[in-house]
């Protein structure tokens, strides 16, 4: 059995093998192609049921694609002291607003990828689970990250690459985990701008330096500065 | 020849009405090359009118969090990378293009760069000479100088004293800031004002002069007329969506200046169909960089101070058949990091715990300068996305690994208790002995992470038109009224940070355009 995974693994995934543009068309088409299979087999009985209380209502993920990111994002950021879990910085939502922001066709390659990694069929063809990625245990989501993560084809490590960035960027965007990385927040400011030294005209601005500014203390800014007189934005212009 | 309309920024997301505008000059983006153009010719009186895809932020209107900063401020709302997503690019989307999220690096661009422009790309009348009295008036307009010293943070700090204890090259950086408060948020554009970043320098002086510049105005195509450009065809975009609003506006200008950036400003003539000799787009450099982390015993709090004010130049020259690189700092925030970071888990997580007590550095590979190398390529999707190329090669993968050992070398130096490197099964190392263990990690596309803040060419200079893009003076070959002032129009990368050579260029090139019209 292990050895006729591996022989159909090696079959389906050798048009990804190269890293040129074309192999990114048949890496788009073999998704296509086992998300259409999986429809039509045993394996699609394996389906991810979206979690009551996910957040949302979402833009550009379904339910289902948001419950898929949340399950990464708990094995992204596994149960440690200190760090809130994902849910607790409305993770799902987070995303979903990052993914929002992309241009139409991103958002469709973005969640092909993300039902891509979770279809069972595609569990079984690259990593021989059976499982759908959000029924599947720790130990065997783990490693399917990390089979994404480590693979021989660039084309799967993009695709991790992908999903890491999005979680990451939704987790640690977060004000609610600056305390479990120590991170302070931003300073507080002075907002009057200091006035211009004196400057003579001759003066080759490399031999001198900038004064020295006093060091702000670092601790969390509550109140925003009081606005500068900046240029005017007129409602329309006027040719 | 100045008309009497007032010079100011114009909020094009918040047009009601399609609007036509006949000036001179039609400047399209307002980064470091735009605004600098823009400003002289408004100063000699030319009718100047600036489109910038991005929105206006005045120091009270930006905020010191990444999460607001990145979508807002950056190309493709921080999400803009090589197509296989091997490597980040940080690039600004705003009036005042990336100069209003950089770090202030201000370097002038090496002679010896110049000189190959000059020996290997027919470039002429770019030299050192020339360029000096521009080189003055932008250091004395920006208030270009060195940074204290004294008020070093942390982080380039250890590179200052990592340096040191290796007798290696090192000096202090020249920044581009007046009544700077060390704070640290560069990156998320300046709260304070601080920083002379084009939208507080140049473009003021031309509003001041009559330039009327639109935000949030997308260039969408030039239209061509004969051997001239007649239209440029822009949309306006929602300020909080991004999208267009459906309103239009058409510049009809005698001459046009694009300063989109090397990713940009070949975009917007590929889009528009000018590709006469199949180089617009083509060789693309981006100084790939590689990044270290390195946890030390006490508080770093890379957060911050002054985030980029340290760097040595010792392997910028590796000798014939070599890619030289040079060792900088990044500023360590916690959205820019965590994606970063190697690895997934409760590994990535004890890195992230220790973020407080770490020091990220850089080694900034200098591409462009092998004669086999062509770089990267800009193209258009057939769905409209632009997509940028980048195949790293042999050399630059060697460049990237003794980089990153330079780094680790510096970091222990400096007294790090372990240095990390960005692999996704990161390299730990602990003594001067484990920097070896570089050697056997894997160099290949997303098994570590890299990163480029310095796109430059896709619309190379040089004297061939069937091998480059733009002329000596920067005019497009095979265009009678189209100059490209910005970072595009390097035939190589240029082995320091860009910005001040992208000034120094458009302001020595506003004398000659001047002149033709």
């Amino acid at each position: 059995m292990l050895r006729r995974t591996r022989y159909r693994r090696e079959r389906i995934l050798l048009p990804g093998e190269s890293e040129g543009r074309r192999s990114f068309l048949k890496w788009g088409l073999f998704g296509t192609v086992v998300l259409a299979v999986g429809g039509g087999t045993w394996l699609a009985t394996r389906r991810t049921r979206a979690l009551p209380g996910l957040g949302g209502p979402f833009v550009a993920l379904s339910p289902l694609e948001a419950t898929v990111f949340l399950s990464i994002a708990e094995r992204l950021v596994p149960v440690r002291a200190g760090f809130p879990r994902p849910m607790d910085v409305d993770l799902p939502r987070r995303v979903d607003s990052i993914v929002a922001m992309a241009p139409e066709p991103t958002q469709g390659e973005i969640r092909q990828l993300v039902r891509l990694f979770d279809n069972a069929l595609a569990g079984f063809l690259l990593d021989g689970q059976f499982h759908t990625f959000t029924e599947s245990t720790i130990e065997q989501q783990d490693a399917r990250i990390a089979s994404w993560q480590q693979s021989r084809f660039a084309l799967r490590r993009t695709g991790y690459k992908a999903l890491k960035r999005l979680v990451y960027a939704a987790y640690y965007g977060s004000p609610e985990t600056w305390p479990a990385v120590g991170y302070p927040g931003p300073p507080s400011i002075s907002p009057a701008k200091p006035a211009e030294p004196p400057r003579p005209e001759t003066a080759r601005s490399s031999a001198r330096t900038h004064p020295r500014p006093s060091a702000p203390a670092p601790r969390p800014v509550e109140e925003t500065p009081a606005p500068r007189s900046g240029m005017d934005l007129p409602q329309e212009g006027k040719p | 020849m100045s008309e009497l309309a007032p010079g100011r920024i114009i909020e094009a997301g918040e047009l009601r009405r399609d609007v036509e505008e006949t000036p001179d000059v039609c400047v399209i983006g307002s980064g470091a090359g735009g605004a600098i153009v823009a400003a002289r010719l408004a100063a000699r009186g030319r009718r100047v009118v600036v489109l910038e895809e991005g929105g206006y932020f005045p120091p009270d209107k930006v905020k010191m969090d990444e999460a607001w900063a990145y979508p807002t401020l950056y190309q493709e709302r921080g999400q803009r990378a090589t197509a296989d997503l091997a490597i980040t690019i940080l690039q600004g989307r705003a009036v005042g293009g990336s100069t209003l999220v950089n770090w202030t690096t201000s370097f002038r661009t090496p002679p010896r760069v110049l000189r190959h422009w000059a020996e290997v790309y027919g470039i002429s009348g770019l030299d050192e000479k020339a360029l000096e009295p521009h080189f003055e008036a932008v250091e004395e307009r920006l208030h270009i100088a060195p940074w204290p010293l004294e008020v070093v943070n942390a982080n380039n700090r250890v590179l200052w004293e990592g340096a040191g204890r290796l007798s290696w090259d090192r000096e202090v950086i020249r920044r581009n800031v007046l009544g700077c408060q060390n704070l640290g948020y560069c990156g998320t554009a300046c709260p304070v004002g601080a920083k002379q970043s084009m939208d507080q320098t140049y473009l003021q002086d031309a509003v001041r002069d009559g330039a009327r510049i639109y935000a949030h105005a997308r260039a969408v195509r030039l239209e061509k007329s004969g051997r001239k450009v007649a239209a440029v065809q822009a949309q306006a975009i929602d300020p909080t969506t991004f999208k267009a609003t459906g309103r239009k506006i058409v510049v009809r200008p005698r001459l046009v200046v694009l300063s989109g950036g090397a990713v940009n400003s070949p975009e917007l003539l590929l889009r528009s169909g000018y590709d006469p000799s199949g180089r617009v787009g083509k060789r693309t450099f981006l100084h790939p960089v590689v990044a270290s982390a390195a946890v030390f015993p006490e508080r770093v709090d890379p957060f911050y101070g002054a985030p980029q004010s340290v760097a040595s130049h010792q392997f910028a020259d590796r000798g014939k058949g070599k890619v030289g690189f040079f060792l900088e700092t990044a500023p360590v925030h916690p959205l820019l990091v965590g994606p970063s970071l190697g690895g997934f888990g409760a590994e990535h997580e004890e890195q992230m715990s220790k973020l407080a007590y770490s020091s990220a550095l850089i080694a900034l590979s200098i591409d462009g300068f092998l004669p086999e190398e062509d770089g990267g390529t800009v193209s258009v999707r057939s769905d409209g996305r632009v997509r940028i190329d980048y195949r790293i090669r042999p050399e630059i993968w060697e460049a990237l690994r003794e980089g990153n050992k330079a780094l680790a070398r510096v970091q222990l130096a400096a007294g790090a208790s372990a240095v990390y490197s960005l692999h996704e099964n990161p390299v730990v190392m602990r003594t001067e002995a484990d920097v070896a263990l570089l050697d056997r990690a894997p160099w290949e596309p997303l098994r570590v992470a890299l990163f480029s803040a310095h796109a430059m060419g896709g619309c190379a200079m040089g004297r061939d038109p069937e091998k480059s893009v733009v002329d000596s003076r920067l005019k497009l070959h095979w265009l009678d009224n189209v100059f490209v002032v910005d970072g595009s129009v390097f035939p190589t990368s240029l082995g320091v940070n860009p910005q001040e050579t992208i000034f120094g260029i458009a302001h020595w090139a506003s004398d000659h355009i001047a002149s033709v019209i």
